[in-house]
């Protein structure tokens, strides 16, 4: 059992790594302090807030964990130490996330010394399951290896676009892969799930954005593995990311998790959109996140097939009128009660209706909307230079491309299923992720998602002259995360484990 | 000065593990070895000093001095305090206000009743921030170790001295646990099952560099030095108590490689007492891990900086039952140390005591160091250093 104002406060300065620093005497200190402690009284209402959730750390000590404690048990053998940051003006403990290290393996832990390590968002331990899920960020990976540290500057917000559109994206996946034939997918470590993907890949497209996370009015979650039947994951990236104004430990923003299987995410692009261009909002930015840790039974029971194909990450993007890199230039949205695919409360895994998953289901709709955009807009599939149809599988959006008159050049580009997996929520969005990462200005992209039960969002955009001159403020786009020589691959049943996490 | 406080007797249980006994019966055993010894009745005492590190935790006992009251029908002051020490220092400082003449000091603990979770208790309890990271009761003794051998850039024939030194220091406890009926692990060790538990857990400190887990109680009765004179022949000085408190968060500390709070409280216990390092004879240190005992002999004045595991080399290599420190002889944890007499956190600093006036008193038995004794000192750990205790013994007053 946990003490849930215990958690919070663990949390809110745990999660960001808060810290402060003396303005008198430049002393800093991890957590929050209202006094230095050299300079006493009279330092009350002089101590800086500082926050370490962007920066860059060196690991200064490590030992290897054998023998953990109960809540780490799971994590088995890890290494952990003392990182240092502001050149050894803060130390902090730190455990060295994404390495798994197996049972009698010696670790030359002192090679490790001096190396440079950036803070992760991680789940903290292990709790029983009726309990808040703990979070932190005293979880480091190498800054040398999958994860590339990436600073956050804020830039000043330039050219007003006549549309509303994309200003910034960012996509976040584990380091492990299971490899199955041509088939490989991405798979979380122990202490990732859905909430940790959504704060990281928001803060990845913070940094692409460029744009100050107090602007953001309203942040979307999108997501089906939510850890929390009643409890948004948006609360979590709004606090963690500090969206909206500051005020004290409340953020100025407005949060909230949808929820319509895979196009929960794509489903909030219009109305994010909507929101930045509606005059009377005052609000500049919003943010949209489709994250999940794709949940699928165990093969050979009901509803296994999907675990040949799930996967584990997320996409978020960043809405805006200003410094836009694709405009939104139209989209239609078609549903029917269609129960191709569910999970009912309570269960851990959702089942599938076979066969009735594609033609009544996936087809129909993508189909739908697709058409209907394109007579709405008067575009014949040659107007679009990219098509990004849904991806829950390496047939469906080949079929649906070429059915639909698409070219392979127009479609293959964005077909990521056979790298990372179903991402659910973020499967669609990082399909145009990827296309996003390699297009060029003056183009259009047509998207269309599907959620089962259900429906489709299709969307045209049209990228910008300022898609290529951000580009560089993103190391971790699509080709890095897929053709990084630090990903591991593991096998089923290490896949199975670490997705069931901590 | 009639107020100054004296040692007039001890008690204790054995170390282990007592899964049969409650934590009353426990402190009840030592009480009444204490009380035989000296023919002290409970009625005599004045007021009762306990510590206990987690009994709330461990058996959910939350008002101590309650059970106390039960266990003895007194009703007299009782207050509960985290070490021994703690309540050394403060019976001894109600002593010398002459606020009270005959005070009970003692401390239990029972950590084997909650033995599944007893280390993530310790942890959270010792560094939370650290547990929080995925520290364990052991991580930051052997990052202590890794920062001292960076700081002293020992590497080569030496750093396998000092590796050397820490196992010497595990096998040296454990010869003299063997002595002492009360100890939770009376047989020797070998210098091979240290370094194979090491290879073991695949680090530089094994299960033979870690004191264990235990129950205990341990009892003295401390009284002013006129009451002791009355009922003793030979009482023991509390010459010096003094402590000093650092960070609960071991990686913020200043200094990783020692512990600050050592010093200090060896500062002002010398002070104090008008003994100093050089006089010291029998020493008692907190061993929560060998690389504890090496780096407190040198916090304590007793080794230069980066030095002591040299010392403890030369001193070990042909044992003779004391450390030679700067030429002399110092007999440290003649008891056995927490490695081998057991480490029930709140009784422990009781049982370095225990050890301590038994020495100065010349009824150590088979463990009775050599050669006139007339100052002892122990030092005691709340945590990882987080509070430091030092006390300081006599035979005589200096």
């Amino acid at each position: 059992m946990s003490s849930e104002p215990i958690e919070r406060r663990v949390s809110y300065l745990g999660d960001r790594l808060k810290a402060s620093r003396c303005q008198i005497c430049g002393k800093e200190y991890f957590e929050i302090r209202d006094y230095c402690s050299n300079c006493g009284r009279k330092s009350y209402m002089k101590m800086s807030p500082v926050d370490l959730f962007y920066e860059k750390g060196k690991l200064e000590l490590a030992t290897l964990v054998t023998e953990p404690t109960n809540k780490f048990t799971k994590l088995e053998n890890f290494v952990y130490g003392i990182v240092s940051f502001h050149n050894g003006k803060i130390r902090v403990p730190g455990r060295l996330t994404d390495q798994i290290i197996k049972e009698g393996e010696i670790v030359d832990v002192a090679s490790l010394e001096g190396r440079e390590v950036v803070p992760r968002f991680r789940r903290r331990y292990s709790v029983s399951k009726s309990d808040v899920v703990p979070t932190i960020s005293l979880a480091f990976t190498l800054a040398d290896e999958y994860y590339p540290h990436q600073e956050y500057n804020v830039v000043e917000q330039g050219k007003e676009y006549a549309l509303p559109g994309i200003v910034g994206y960012g996509v976040y996946t584990s380091r492990f892969r299971i490899r199955e034939g041509v088939r490989e997918r991405a798979v979380p470590f122990m202490d990732e799930d859905s909430i940790t993907a959504a704060v990281e890949a928001g803060k990845v497209a913070l940094i692409h954005s460029g744009i100050d996370s107090s602007h953001v009015g309203k942040v979307y979650v999108g997501s089906e593995s939510n850890p929390y039947a009643v409890k948004p994951i948006a609360s979590k990236v709004a606090q963690v990311l500090k969206l909206g104004e500051e005020d004290g430990d409340v953020q100025g923003v407005d949060a909230v998790d949808t929820e319509f299987a895979c196009k929960a995410a794509t489903s909030m692009f219009k109305d994010a959109a909507a929101l930045v261009n509606y005059p009377g909002s005052g609000v500049q930015n919003t943010m949209v996140i489709g994250a999940d840790n794709s949940q699928a039974a165990p093969r050979g029971c009901p509803g296994g097939e999907l675990d040949l194909f799930v996967g584990y990450g997320a996409a978020a993007f960043v809405f805006g009128k200003r410094d836009v890199i694709a405009e939104i230039e139209g989209w239609y949205s078609v549903t029917s009660d269609t129960p191709d695919f569910w999970r009912r409360d309570g269960e851990p895994y959702p089942m599938h209706g076979g066969r009735f998953t594609g033609d009544p289901a996936y087809f129909k709709h993508v189909k739908k909307a697709t058409t209907k955009l394109m007579d709405k807009l008067k575009l014949k599939a040659g107007d679009v230079e990219y098509f990004v149809p849904h991806q829950p599988n390496p047939a469906f959006p080949v079929k649906v491309a070429r059915d639909m008159g698409f070219k392979e050049e127009q479609y293959t580009c964005s077909l990521q299923v056979n790298r990372l997996g179903n991402t659910y929520s973020g499967c669609s969005p990082v399909g145009l992720a990827a296309v996003l990462d390699i297009a060029k200005p003056n183009e259009r992209i047509l998207v269309a998602s599907y959620g089962s039960g259900a429906g489709s969002d299709a969307y045209l955009l049209r990228t910008t002259s300022q898609l290529p001159d951000k580009r560089n403020r993103q190391k971790m786009n699509i080709k890095n995360l897929t053709e990084n020589k630090f990903v591991q691959h593991v096998d089923y049943t290490t896949y199975r484990r670490l997705k069931l996490g901590m | 000065m009639q107020n100054s406080p004296a040692l007039v007797a001890v008690g204790r249980t054995k170390f282990g593990e007592h899964y049969g006994k409650e934590p009353e019966k426990l402190i009840e055993e030592a009480w009444l070895a204490a009380s035989h010894e000296c023919g002290l009745e409970r009625k005599d005492l004045e007021a009762c000093y306990i510590s206990d590190c987690f009994l709330p935790i461990t058996n959910k006992l939350g008002l101590e001095e309650g059970f106390l009251s039960e266990l003895t029908e007194l009703h007299v002051p009782m207050e509960v305090t985290r070490s021994v020490s703690a309540a050394l220092l403060t019976a001894c400082n109600a002593i010398r206000a002459g606020v009270y003449k005959t005070v009970l000091v003692g401390g239990i603990e029972k950590m084997t009743d909650r033995w599944d979770k007893i280390r993530d208790d310790l942890m959270l309890l010792e560094d939370p921030w650290s547990y929080y990271a995925g520290g364990t009761p052991e991580s930051n003794h052997e990052l202590m170790l890794r920062a001292y051998i960076k700081k002293y850039s020992i590497n080569g024939a030496d750093l396998d001295k000092l590796n050397m030194a820490l196992a010497q220091v595990a096998v040296k406890n454990h010869a003299h646990g063997a002595k002492n009926e009360y100890a939770q692990y009376q047989r020797k060790i070998t210098l091979e099952q240290v370094f194979a538990a090491r290879k073991e857990a695949r680090k530089s400190l094994g299960l033979y560099d870690f004191a264990p887990v235990s129950d205990g109680a341990s009892a003295l009765i401390v009284t002013s030095e006129a009451k002791a004179k009355a009922i003793c022949d030979r009482p023991v000085y509390v010459l010096g108590t003094a402590s000093a408190t650092d960070y609960l968060n071991y990686p913020a500390r200043d200094d990783l490689t020692h512990f600050a709070a050592s010093k200090i409280a060896m500062g002002k216990a010398s002070e104090m007492s008008g003994v100093a390092t050089k006089d010291i004879q029998v020493l008692e240190l907190y061993d929560q891990s060998t690389v504890t005992e090496m780096v407190s002999l040198e916090d304590l004045g007793f080794s230069p900086v980066g030095t002591a595991w040299r010392d403890i080399y030369e001193s070990c290599k042909d044992y003779k039952g004391y450390y030679t420190l700067g030429g002399r002889k110092v007999f440290t944890n003649l008891n056995g140390g927490l490695k081998a007499d057991g480490n029930p956190l709140g009784a422990a600093g009781g049982a370095q005591i225990y050890e301590v006036f038994k020495q100065l008193s010349g009824n150590a038995g088979a463990r009775q160091a050599e050669g006139e004794l007339h100052y002892g000192c122990s030092n005691e750990f709340e945590g990882f250093g987080t509070k430091s205790y030092i006390n300081i013994f006599g035979r005589t007053k200096p």
